[in-house]
């Protein structure tokens, strides 16, 4: 089982005229706080963190 | 390393052990967990050890023997373990041996010899010779010896009753591998079905026992589960829905035999009263009526009677109410909405009352789907959730050393930063108060974590924006338009107190708000009816790195968006 798919089918918007960026790429702000919470240490997918977490691996290393 | 700490010596089992039933299980060569039943047959096997004469009885046999024998039944003690004798509620034992202080702990005196004394149990000990006798069961139908368990316990469960249960189990010849939580186990069955779709959702689960009533309210992302809010209760429970029936068939019985005294004030016409009702209970789950006998229910006089669902469901009617608020009850508690939950997931033996789960089912909108037996055709039995869950998860670690569990349940692994919004792109129109906010990753995510999406693109394809921000999710209720008040007045004169539900309900949805934009990206040239795919990456340092790529195009676009200790250094 591969991290799940997002399916939207809802259409992006077009690309205002004028719209420019370096690399077509803008960042603009940044991600809220996260919160610490304890995830439960059960089932196949926790191991597979665990592993990561542990190794200090990433996802595409993990995926090799 | 003795032999039975060696995982490649280990015999692992699954053990749900609750103060009313418990259960065994295991995971075969296939993958597939399955219950295991006991000498007995039974699957649920009651959590009651009984001495007489010197003979030990387990199960539904020591169950029986609340009538003639209470003294020496032992009954409904899981939760006194690791406890102090001053912070425990003994209501339940009153009607079997009684728990007593015992130096620091609590102990039971029974005869639990062939010699007429009375010895001082320790909940300990019978906690240990209660596991003993679930382990030679397992033994005796795996047919080797077991050696090694994963156990559940309530959320609430303390260190101090975690240890106890570890050593009790260790006296019985039980290596713990590991303790996992109810609800989490019942969350895990489910989703270690092969049909079963890697989703994120929320689930509530809400197990519904004989001495209480625990809800969890459960973020299940990718696989990783995350409890958000826990509530417990010890009123709300299958012991008073058995109470309802023992006072229905009393008076009944009273009514029937005027000179009668009444049973439930006879130790051994309670008694009886109490098992016939927990079976009346039962039978009313799967028929439409059941049938009530017992022998001798008091002075000599044997009485028979029946009672049909409908009755029943009225006589049950409030705490129905209450098992249904408790969940919704869980659910405010994690400041969540009912239109949040993707799941309940009903457990515990009283999930298979019907009434308890079309009340529940009723509490929550359409798009919740409610795991019942009377409401899902694809429910798994509620009773074995715990039991499959553990096993399952004795099937994932028994290979493991013990050292080696140990340190990936700790919380250096487990307390994991979660996203407090949910990220996504905007569709439709890249203006924040026109664009409709689409999720790729909820709210309550696990870090680091990585997603991808597809997404449409207008008609003609072309030039399009990519915009990447936070989601508020936003509960949008609409009022109906007020009726005109005199044509109501005319057609329903006759009912009086009925405009309440005459009103039409007000609509509530789920909505997006738009909170935060954090990037734009563009992708040029996109083909007529093409897809853009979207996959975002977010560290456990808030950084995003995203990458955009028209689906099978050539190059495609990364961004880093830096996280917030990183953004604010720079700024
Ligand atoms: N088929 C059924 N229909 C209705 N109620 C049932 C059914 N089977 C079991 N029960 C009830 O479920 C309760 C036991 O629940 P469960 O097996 O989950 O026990 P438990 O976890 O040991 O309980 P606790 O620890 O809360 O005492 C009892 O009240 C029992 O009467
Ligand atoms: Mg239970």
């Amino acid at each position: 089982m591969t991290s799940a798919q997002v399916q939207i089918n809802l259409p992006l918007p077009v690309l205002p005229a004028g719209w420019t960026a370096e690399k077509d790429f803008k960042p603009v702000g940044s991600l809220s706080h996260a919160i610490d919470r304890n995830i439960e240490p059960v089932g196949p997918h926790f191991l597979a963190h665990a592993r990561r977490k542990r190794h200090k691996r990433t996802f595409s290393e993990d995926d090799r | 390393m003795s032999a039975e700490n060696d995982p490649a010596q280990r015999v692992a089992i699954g053990i749900s052990f609750g103060n009313s039933y418990s259960s065994i299980g295991f995971t075969t060569g296939e993958g597939r967990a399955e219950v295991i039943a006991n000498e007995d047959g039974d699957r649920q096997i009651p959590s009651v050890l009984s001495y007489v004469e010197g003979e030990e009885l387990h199960g539904g046999q020591a169950k029986t023997q609340f009538v003639r024998n209470a003294k020496n039944t032992v009954a409904y003690f899981r939760d006194f373990l690791g406890q102090e004798f001053k912070s425990i509620d003994a209501t339940p034992c009153h009607e079997s041996a009684h728990p007593l202080q015992h130096e620091s702990t609590i102990a039971f005196k029974v005869k639990d010899s062939a010699e007429d004394e009375e010895n001082e149990v320790t909940v300990s000990d019978i906690t240990t010779r209660h596991l003993k006798r679930l382990r030679n069961s397992a033994a005796y139908y795996l047919g080797k010896e077991v050696n090694a368990a994963v156990i559940t316990v309530p959320t609430n469960f303390s260190d101090a009753q975690k240890e106890a249960l570890n050593k009790a189990a260790k006296e019985a010849g039980i290596e713990v591998l590991q303790f996992i939580h109810e609800p989490v186990a019942a969350v895990l069955a489910y989703d270690a079905r092969p049909e079963a779709k890697l989703a994120d959702k929320i689930v509530v689960v809400a197990d519904l026992g004989g001495t209480r009533s625990d809800v969890a309210v459960v973020a299940s992302r990718g696989g990783i589960y995350t409890i958000l809010a826990t509530l417990h209760d010890y009123e709300v429970t299958g012991l008073k829905l058995d109470q309802v029936l023992i006072d229905y068939f009393a008076k009944e019985f009273l009514k029937k035999h005027k000179s009668a005294s009444d049973p439930r004030e006879d130790a051994r016409g309670l008694a009886k009263l109490k098992l016939e009702c927990e079976s009346v209970k039962k039978a009313l789950s799967i028929g439409t009526s059941a049938n009530f006998s017992v022998e001798s229910l008091v002075g000599g006089i044997d009485y028979t009677a029946t009672i049909n669902r409908t009755r029943y469901d009225l006589l049950g009617n409030k705490l129905f109410s209450a098992f249904s608020r408790l969940v919704l009850h869980a659910v405010e508690k994690a400041q969540l909405d009912p239109l949040d939950i993707t799941e309940v997931i009903l457990a515990g033996g009283n999930a298979h009352t019907p009434k308890i789960a079309s009340t529940i089912a009723n509490a929550f909108p359409e798009t919740t789907t409610v795991l019942a037996p009377s409401t899902s055709t694809t429910a798994i039995n509620p009773s074995e959730l715990s039991v499959r869950g553990a096993s399952i998860q004795a099937s994932l670690i028994q290979e493991f050393e013990l050292e080696d569990i140990e340190q990936s349940t700790h919380p250096m692994v487990t307390v994991t930063p979660h996203l407090s919004h949910a990220v996504g792109v905007l569709c439709i129109s890249g203006d924040e108060t026109n664009g409709v906010f689409h999720a790729i990753v909820d709210a309550e995510t696990p870090l680091p974590v990585r997603r991808t999406a597809i997404i449409s693109t207008p008609r003609e394809g072309g030039d399009v924006l990519i915009k990447l921000a936070e989601g508020l999710r936003h509960i949008k209720v609409t009022k109906p338009e007020p009726k005109a008040k005199k044509e109501k007045a005319e057609d329903d004169s006759d009912d009086s107190d009925d405009d309440e539900s005459d009103e039409e309900e007000e609509l509530r949805e789920k909505t997006w708000k738009v909170s935060n934009v954090l990037s734009e990206a563009a992708i040029k040239g996109v083909k007529k009816g093409g897809k853009v795919e979207v996959q975002i990456n977010i560290g456990a340092d808030l950084g995003v790195n995203a990458i955009y790529r028209e689906v099978g195009g050539k190059g495609g676009v990364r961004g880093i968006i830096a996280g917030e200790k990183a953004a604010n250094g720079s700024a």
